[in-house]
């Protein structure tokens, strides 16, 4: 191979490796504060060791009657969030009630909190046959708890799954399916 | 020269697989290793690039990034600061092109925008143009999240 190929090759290698770089660094979601390590993932997150919920959390269920997530020490909790503009929340609650349903007796909890305006969410809740209190309130109060929650983007649905002994267990970016609920459930209900 | 050719061969297969991969990343909006997706924020997916006012209207201009929607009957439009005469401008109905049909299981058929999206609030001729407009928008992304409506007020610009 004379110098000149040699010199050849190793230019393309350098144009080839500047144009992969720079494609990837261009890729959507790169840079300040969007790159991959800083973006949310879609799927199910195992929360940090021991991650205590938040104290103080206050909910009120459509009829106004306060509660808060201690109310349900003891229990395996799943916070649901959701909004009657978000259709892959609308496809996973009839799972999620079926779940309440399944497994309440058990030490399951679910609860809804929904990021939406209340009178939507009035409009809405008999037609999707909530099996678990759901939990209103002016939407960038929903967004803000969501974001304690470990949720600063707002994407929904998005579930917070807290074990009988109140330490975070996981999170969820999107829909759970049937299979993944009944062997996370059956995983951590109380002994 | 055999020796330098034994480094560069494995260099430039190097090169080959990050140029294969790469492109394959920002097709699919940052799909990790382990098979778990990026999301980007809204702001991220939906950006409202412009906002120009011209003879016939205002101009509204979203880029929309792949793997990502807006949906048709979720934008609107208000004025925040209106000039003399712009009342008319206020009632318009923002004007936006046919969408790619979509069937929603829960919301029935609907119209989304992918890639970008310009929509156009019709002035009256003479008719004195809003400065700011209040503008709302909502989309979701096709791995299965949605985002809450965005609502952001927007300078709007003379065109040149």
């Amino acid at each position: 191979m004379s110098t000149k190929n040699t010199l050849l090759i190793a230019a393309a290698c350098a144009v080839a490796v500047a144009a992969g770089a720079g494609i990837y660094l261009l890729r959507p979601g790169a840079g300040a504060g969007g790159g991959a390590g800083d973006s949310p993932v879609i799927g199910a997150q195992p929360a940090a060791p021991n991650e205590a919920v938040p104290a103080g959390i206050q909910l009120t269920d459509l009829d106004g009657k306060a509660y808060t997530l201690d109310d349900f020490k003891g229990k395996l909790v799943i916070v649901n969030f959701w909004a009657t503009w978000c259709t892959p929340c609308l496809h996973e609650i009839p799972v999620l009630s079926a779940m309440q349903t399944r497994y309440g007796a058990k030490g399951f909890q679910l609860v809804g909190p929904a990021v939406d305006d209340l009178e939507e969410v009035k409009r809405a809740a008999p037609g999707l046959k909530f099996t678990y209190p759901v939990a209103v309130g002016e939407p960038e109060d929903m967004l803000d708890l969501m974001s304690k929650l470990g949720n600063d983007q707002g994407g929904l649905p998005f579930s917070v799954v807290i074990g009988p002994d109140g330490k975070v267990l996981e999170r969820q970016l999107g829909e759970y399916s049937e299979v993944e609920l009944v062997a996370l459930i059956e995983k951590h209900l109380p002994k | 020269m055999n020796r330098l050719r034994s480094l560069l061969l494995p260099l430039s297969g190097l090169a080959l697989a990050l140029m294969a991969s790469a492109p394959a990343a920002a097709l699919d909006f940052g799909r990790k290793v382990n098979g778990a997706d990026d999301l980007l924020s809204a702001d991220q997916a939906f950006k409202l690039v412009s906002a120009i006012r011209s003879a016939d209207g205002i101009h509204l201009n979203w880029a929309i990034e792949p793997g990502y929607y807006l949906y048709r009957q979720r934008f609107h439009v208000e004025p925040v600061v209106v000039g003399e005469g712009a009342g008319a401008a206020a009632l318009a109905a923002l004007k936006l092109p046919k969408g790619e049909s979509k069937h929603d299981e829960h919301f029935g058929d609907v119209e989304i925008y992918k890639t970008q999206v310009e929509a156009v609030l019709p002035l009256a001729r003479g008719a004195a143009a809003p400065t700011q407009l209040k503008v709302r928008w909502q989309g979701c992304a096709e791995a299965g999240v949605c985002y809450p409506p965005v609502t952001r007020v927007v300078d709007v610009i003379a065109a040149p």
